[in-house]
């Protein structure tokens, strides 16, 4: 027995001196500092292995248009792109609808969300959540397309040993990818008017990105534009390949967004270059379908002809492009009241968006107009809007439906998500903004300017009888027609600038905070720079007023 | 592992050791106080091995040689000896240490006595917890210890609690404190998924102690992971000699919430008819209180059986644990646990060989919290049922409408099953051939899996929404190697105690998360986050005539987290003591204790989210509703393509880095009948890890983490102990302690603006709505609000906003920062009576200078609320009545109240039975009894400081039995 204890202990102490010397070594294997390098195990990828995937160049263009249409990178909602407001806010086209929209003649919205009011009251502050958040989702959109083509050099490409076949389709996405980036600079242009610069030539991380004065930003974008033109593929390109993605058509519509505006950005007019370049695009073979004009804003605007007039889409989907932001907001947005959502194809509304009695009155007839683009819904709806939180009041619009032309609802049968495409450019606008070229000044025929306009109120009033003459064709007549062809696509702000109707003329209900609406100091046309970027760049100099 | 357990055991069973003939000697050891017996004390012959312990009445029997001498020792009384001169029996006496001055204190890597003690340390021990049928260890200390504050997070079934030790000391990285459990600090993410407070992991009956390092000094030699504080957590073990005790314990508990949000009764509802936007159709014909049908009594039982038993050269102790507690909206917690402990002294002692294992299952039952804010809204003329049985809903014209709570708790499921072993094995090894000098080695494993299922049933007020179905499952795993070295020595020559430890360790944490979600939209995700920590540290400490102490660590962390320029942070503490009533000059006075420490230290922050923040990263759509559409196929089907996204990142992200000064007194009176300690503290945390906005352009997000901005703090932490009485057959001692704290941050960008803010604090009442500022020069809670305008009676105009700038308009401009949510000074203060067998005591908490913002009714008292939702009419708040606010007022400073509370917590009646051959002790515990606040919302203490949508707390009633063999 003593033996037998002896042994035993003589055992145990073997054994624990073992792991003694297990822990020892378990120990110095253990310390290697390597064991410090670590590197992402899950979906994530570190920029070499992303790029090991030749897919993952088209994957990246992809999310560069979806910089436009998504707000992250699960939908509908899910790893935010942004972090500083909810995410479905933060979204591009929702941000830029509301920026271009809400703050005009054409919509007010009734929800209490921050400063979301001082929008449609033009009183806000450089403190306003949802102007900063327009801008950082811009300069985020910049910063994505500047890592684009960074990653996508010719030395990169060599390195990473990319096929010659892919190294030139890869041409193709940087000329597109500088495409974006023109179009988004063009919204800060527009929006902030000296918003910070970034190109790809800037580092990422500890810097203070520069200033850039809006006539200096004018000339990049109409250089980078014109810089690009060959590279992107041929205007009104094959959908098969090109749907959703931007071509030379695209370009030139930005060309001559900023040349008609260009008066506003440089203080220079450029209309005749609005005549060269609406030319170009309506040679190219775009057509205003023989369709009802509603038939633009279903959900099957990609395919029921509507299509054949769009320039530039936002292309959305039920169940594949799923966002709280861009046409679900737009769509749900709309919708409250008597409103049946089952008309919408959707499953409830968001009681917030309706429109001022100015829009009202800009069709004949007003509510019982013969012009088929009155998509008033006045059921339980006052014209006059004696409280902005409340639905009710105001004319509510149904434009946007997420149903096809035969009313059927769109693929995600939840009814949370829309088919609708969102039609950024189209034809439409083009011919409008050939008009208003020619009666500027920047030459074109007055008489293919009339042909345009009846081309577009032929679809309208599904005959000949809305009908314009040379005659009725003036300045005022295209600011009151660009709202009755383009209402609620987010032109409106854009435009009243242009004509000096924003803030220190013009006048619409709860303009200024009050019922029958005041004017505003001019200093508002353009949107200051946000409080909280001026605290933390030093470089930037707050625009004047604020 | 097995080797070892085996070793173990055998060495339990052959242990009982040799015995010699000698006489026998009995007695029994009692309280000099109360003359109660004392269960458990060590009875060891001097010079010797060989001992035994008291049993539960206090008696002994020990065989003993004349001439021998005897010890008798028990944890925080004064040692006896008395030698053996022939005598059958010996009775001893022994007395309390009031003081406890050569109590063993825990200081991380090592120990110290309280009286050598330099840093800003407090040890709160078991007979100091709160007592009920505690679930969580956090609320055990809750108001025990100056300058921690616990706060749960309402009455939910195994909710935790958020502890801050002086406030935490960063902004957007994590301010909870590093926890320690037997030498393996724990994930500070908590170490498992899908519970509601991963604490629960271990179980209150197996805890022996906690121990609050405070400040940097004590916390250095925990470097980076010590700026909030560490809280040692010891198990109980057991110990030698001592004769098998068996122990049962049930808490049987019911609980019940308090107070809910006060909303329109059914006829103040109906009394809205006479407004014209009104809609009187849809008026029900029923007076239900929704938050009355939603909340119920809630029962739970706790059974601990504790089995243990002291050897000569081990001891062990095992507890099974079955807990169960159902919160107020029927949600439910279970956990089985078993802990078991053995050590196991070899080589004459010199090897001491420690394991500790838990086993633990925690089931939680969730219940749909969703359905507090729908019983809030919903329509209160409506009956729960309609005529044909089923819920009344608002119905799908509504889709935004609130779903009937009813409905909600009922069609709702999310359980989640988390499986834990942790499990921690120590060597501690007298070096032969150095005296003094000490081997400690720490192998630790905290291994957690969950797996749970949530059922989600689809909105019923919407056509076509559809159910969700989640599946999700984890693994987190945290292992942990250290060892240091430790020599003491007296070196006689210089009068000085010499003591110092130098070690390595290193500790990785791997976390991985799976859920598969079906709904209308299906996603299926699995995240993998790894980080690892390298660290050498060591310590010195001397005491010079036993008078003047210093005591100095270091340590050098290497975190995974940053890159590699940035790796490496070192922490350095030092601390001094001098124990004034070692002087001569204060000897004889009425000082029984006067010590003077001063501390100064670096510790550091990597608790951050992202493991990655400073690796340039690209992310995939995760799922197939984040494609968008390139192309189409030449039947004009669309084709969809999933997205990468480069990450935003900051490749110079490093440490966080805080420096802390304490100045401190520790004193006694009346031969430590009184005693007290006063810590005054200065804190600076800089390179604050903030998420904060970047300038717009320079990276590839918004908001980005990095490091900016510095925060300071001071505090004044007060706690007295007394022991009023102490008589045979009463006894009163009191403990209170008050924290003065104030928080500021001193810069918030780079170019240190004053006016730039960064809005944070979200609520209700509207998307992206925030109601809290970042400011510097302001406490990080303050609130940024509009100063209300009130007419000449006193009510508040609605809209009428005071123009601070002067613009005559009012925009946000005009928001000021005004008040915050963390209180200036909080208390706590227990008394404990004893009278013959039957003991009281109580727990007072109370928190002064805090302010609460009621979202509850900023977001629904007003008419609104009513009448312009879409398409359906809600319940408003009953704040309306007073205010007759049309529309929201969000951020009026009419909702941010004064919100200080004193609040009886605990209350605990307790009588003891000694049997012949067992000791019963029932108690009965009342929590929550009573409030006195001025704060008329639902609950003052809410630590975010906005009240919306809290899940109640609610007083539970306690019947506890315990019997001990």
């Amino acid at each position: 027995m003593k033996n037998n204890y002896i042994n035993n202990k003589a055992m145990m102490l073997r054994t624990i001196k073992s792991i003694l010397v297990v822990f020892t070594l378990a120990l110095f294997v253990q310390s290697c500092e390597e064991r410090l390098d670590l590197q992402p195990e899950d979906s994530r990828l570190t920029g070499e292995a992303a790029f090991e995937d030749p897919e993952s160049y088209e994957q990246f263009l992809a999310k560069i248009y979806a910089g436009i249409s998504l707000s992250g990178q699960e939908g509908p909602a899910g790893a935010a792109d942004l972090a500083g407001l909810d995410e479905g806010f933060s979204n591009y086209l929702r941000l830029y609808w509301k920026m271009q929209e809400l703050t005009t003649d054409e919509a007010l919205i009734s929800w209490n969300d921050g400063t979301i009011q001082d929008l449609h009251g033009q009183q806000w502050t450089a403190g306003n959540e949802f102007i900063r958040t327009m801008y950082s989702r811009l300069m985020y959109q910049v910063a994505l397309t500047n890592e684009f083509l960074r990653q996508t050099t010719d030395s990169k490409l060599n390195d990473r040993g990319v096929s010659n076949e892919l190294q030139a389709e890869i041409q193709t996405y940087r000329a597109e990818v500088r495409f974006m980036r023109a179009l988004t600079y063009w919204h800060a242009m527009d929006l902030y008017a000296n918003p910070p610069f970034i190109t790809e030539n800037d580092p990422i991380g500890a810097f203070l990105p520069p200033q850039i004065q809006r006539a200096d930003l004018f000339e990049y974008v109409e250089s980078e534009l014109l810089d690009i033109l060959d590279d992107l593929p041929e205007p009104n390109a094959d959908p098969i390949v090109y749907y959703g993605r931007a071509d030379r058509a695209a370009a030139w519509m930005v060309l001559a967004k900023i040349y008609l505006n260009a008066e506003v950005y440089t203080g220079t007019p450029r209309y005749a270059d609005v005549i060269t370049y609406t030319n170009n695009i309506i040679d190219a073979g775009y057509s205003i379908p023989n369709i009802p004009y509603a038939y633009s804003f279903l959900a099957d605007n990609d395919s029921n002809g509507a299509q054949n007039e769009v320039i530039f889409t936002i292309p959305y989907d039920g169940l594949r492009t799923q966002v709280f932001g861009g046409m679900t907001f737009i769509t749900h947005a709309a919708v409250g009241g008597s409103m049946d959502p089952v008309d919408f194809g959707i499953n409830g509304g968001w009681a917030g968006i309706r429109t001022t009695p100015t829009l009202v009155e800009q069709f004949p007839g007003e509510e019982n107009s013969n012009d088929g683009r009155e998509l008033f819904y006045t059921d339980g709806q006052n014209k006059d809007i004696a409280d902005v939180s409340t639905f009710t009041e105001g004319f509510a619009i149904s434009k946007y439906k997420n149903v096809d032309i035969n009313g059927n609802p769109g693929s995600d049968s939840s009814g949370d998500h829309t088919d609708i495409d969102f039609p950024m450019f189209r034809l439409g606008d083009v011919y409008l903004m050939y008009a208003e070229a020619v009666l500027r000044g920047g030459g074109g025929s007055m008489s293919n300017a009339v042909t345009y306009i009846n081309e577009l109120r032929g679809r309208a009033y599904g005959d000949t009888s809305g009908n314009i003459t040379t005659t009725d064709l003036d300045l005022d007549f295209i600011l009151s027609e660009r709202s009755r062809e383009l209402y609620w696509e987010a032109h409106r702000r854009t435009d009243l600038i242009r004509f000096n109707q924003f803030s220190s003329n013009g006048i619409w209900q709860w303009k200024g905070g009050i019922q029958q609406g005041t004017t505003t100091d001019s200093f508002r046309d353009v949107m200051p720079i946000p409080a909280t970027d001026l605290g933390i760049n030093t470089n930037l100099e707050q625009n004047t007023g604020y | 592992m097995k080797t070892i357990l085996n070793a173990l055991l055998f060495c339990l069973i052959i242990l009982p050791a040799t015995l010699m003939a000698q006489s026998t000697v009995t007695g029994s050891v009692t309280d000099k106080a109360n003359a109660m017996p004392l269960p458990g004390v060590n009875v060891i012959i001097k010079g010797t091995s060989r001992g035994t312990s008291t049993d539960f009445d206090g008696k002994y029997s020990i065989e003993v040689s004349e001439g021998e001498v005897l010890m008798f020792s028990y944890v925080g009384y004064t040692t006896q000896e008395i030698k053996f001169t022939g005598q059958s029996t010996i009775d001893v006496a022994i007395e309390e240490d009031a003081a406890q001055l050569d109590e063993v204190v825990l200081i991380g890597y090592g120990s110290t006595t309280k009286q050598d003690a330099t840093g800003a340390v407090e040890k709160v021990g078991d007979e100091e917890f709160n007592r009920g049928a505690i679930v969580a260890p956090q609320q055990l200390i809750s108001g025990k210890a100056a300058g921690v504050r616990v706060t749960s997070s309402g009455g939910g079934a195994g909710e935790g609690g958020e502890i801050r030790i002086r406030g935490g000391a960063s902004l957007s990285a994590t301010n909870d404190p590093l926890i320690v459990i037997d030498g393996l600090p724990i994930d500070q993410r908590g170490g498992a998924q899908g519970s509601r407070n991963a604490l629960n992991a271990i179980n209150p009956a197996d805890i022996e102690d906690f121990v609050v390092l405070k400040d940097a000094s004590a916390t250095a030699i925990y470097g980076s992971r010590a700026s909030n504080g560490v809280i040692l957590i010891t198990t109980k073990k057991g110990s030698a000699n001592q004769p098998l005790k068996i122990e049962y314990g049930l808490q049987a508990s019911t609980r019940r919430v308090t107070n809910t949000v006060d909303v329109l009764t059914a006829s103040e509802y109906r009394a809205l008819a006479s407004n014209p936007s009104f809609d009187s159709s849809t008026l029900g014909n029923a007076s239900t209180n929704w938050q009355d049908k939603i909340y119920t009594t809630g029962t739970g039982a706790i059974h601990n059986v504790t089995v243990s038993k002291g050897y000569e050269h081990s001891n062990f102790r095992v507890n099974f644990n079955h807990a169960s507690q159902e919160g107020a909206l029927n949600d439910l917690y279970e956990r089985n646990g078993v802990n078991a402990s053995f050590v196991q002294r070899l080589l004459d002692n010199d090897l001491k060989l420690t394991f500790v294992g838990k086993a633990i299952q925690d089931e939680y039952a969730y219940a749909n919290s969703g359905a507090i804010g729908a019983a809030i809204q919903f329509d209160p003329t409506q009956s729960v049922r309609d005529e044909n049985g089923n819920y009344t809903q608002y119905g799908t014209t509504a889709n935004l409408a609130p779903v009937n709570p009813l409905f909600l708790l009922e069609n709702y499921e999310d359980r989640q099953t988390i499986q834990r072993v942790i499990a921690n094995f120590n060597i501690d090894y007298k070096i032969p051939f150095l005296e003094g000098l000490r081997f400690n080695l720490n192998a630790g494993i905290d291994y957690a899996e969950n797996d749970g299922h949530k059922f989600i049933a689809a909105n019923p007020n919407s056509l076509g929404a559809f159910n969700t179905n989640e599946v999700s499952n984890g693994l987190n795993r945290n292992t942990s190697l250290d060892f240091y070295l430790n020599y003491k020595k007296e070196i006689a020559s210089i009068n000085t105690k010499v003591d110092l430890t130098a070690g390595h360790a290193f500790q990785e944490f791997y976390i991985k998360g799976f859920f598969d979600r079906t709904t209308n939209t299906n996603t299926t995700q699995t995240d993998i986050n790894r980080n690892a920590l390298e660290s050498y540290f060591a310590r010195a400490s001397f005491d010079i005539a036993d008078k003047y102490l210093i005591s100095a660590s270091f340590r050098r962390d290497g975190s995974s987290r940053f890159s590699e320029d940035n790796r490496v942070g070192y922490f350095p503490g030092v601390s001094l003591g001098w124990k004034l009533m070692n002087e001569s000059f204060l000897e004889d006075s009425f000082f029984s204790n006067l010590k003077l420490r001063a501390g100064w230290g670096v510790t550091g922050q990597q608790e951050v989210g992202d493991n990655y923040g400073y690796l340039g990263t690209y992310t995939p759509s995760r799922n197939d509703a984040a494609n968008i559409q390139i192309g189409t196929t030449p039947t004009g089907e669309p084709i969809f393509i999933s997205t990468l996204r480069p990450e935003g990142f900051d490749e110079n992200l490093k440490w966080e880095e805080t420096t802390q000064y304490n100045l401190a007194l520790d004193f006694g009176f009346f031969n430590n009948r009184l005693t007290g300690t006063i810590d005054g503290y200065y804190r600076e945390t800089e390179d604050l890890l903030s998420s904060v906005p970047v300038p717009a352009g320079a990276n590839l997000t918004d908001i980005l983490l990095t490091n900016v901005g510095s925060v300071t703090s001071k505090g004044l932490e007060l706690s007295f102990n007394g022991v009023i009485f102490q008589k045979e057959n009463f006894g009163w001692d009191t403990n209170f302690n008050i924290t003065f704290q104030q928080q500021e941050i001193t810069s918030l960008s780079l170019n240190d603006d004053p006016d730039y803010v960064i809005p944070t604090g979200g609520i209700s009442g509207g998307v992206g709505n925030q109601i809290q500022i970042l400011k510097p020069g302001y406490d990080p809670t303050t609130f940024f609000v509009f100063r209300q305008v009130y007419d000449s009676e006193g009510n508040p105009i609605e809209g009428a906003y005071v123009d601070i700038n002067g613009d005559n308009q009012i925009t946000e401009a005009d928001r000021q920062a005004y008040k915050k949510a963390t209180p200036d000074a909080f208390i706590g203060f227990t008394n404990n009576f004893r009278y013959k067998n039957l003991d009281l005591n109580f727990t007072f908490r109370g928190s002064f200078g805090n302010y609460v913002y009621n979202n509850s009714a900023s977001d629904r008292g007003n008419a609104n609320a009513v009448i312009n939702q879409p398409s359906y009419q809600g319940n408003a708040h009953a704040s309306f009545l007073d205010t007759g606010f049309t529309s929201q007022n969000l951020f009026s400073d009419l909702y941010i109240q004064r919100a200080d509370f004193v609040r009886l917590d605990n209350v605990s009646i307790g009588y003891t039975i000694p049997f012949e051959k067992m000791t019963l002790r029932t108690s009965l515990t009342a929590t929550n009894l009573f409030v006195i606040t001025e704060y008329d919302g639902l609950d003052p203490e809410i630590s975010s400081g906005i009240e919306n949508n809290f899940y109640p707390r609610t007083r539970d009633i306690v019947l506890g039995l315990n019997f001990s063999f």
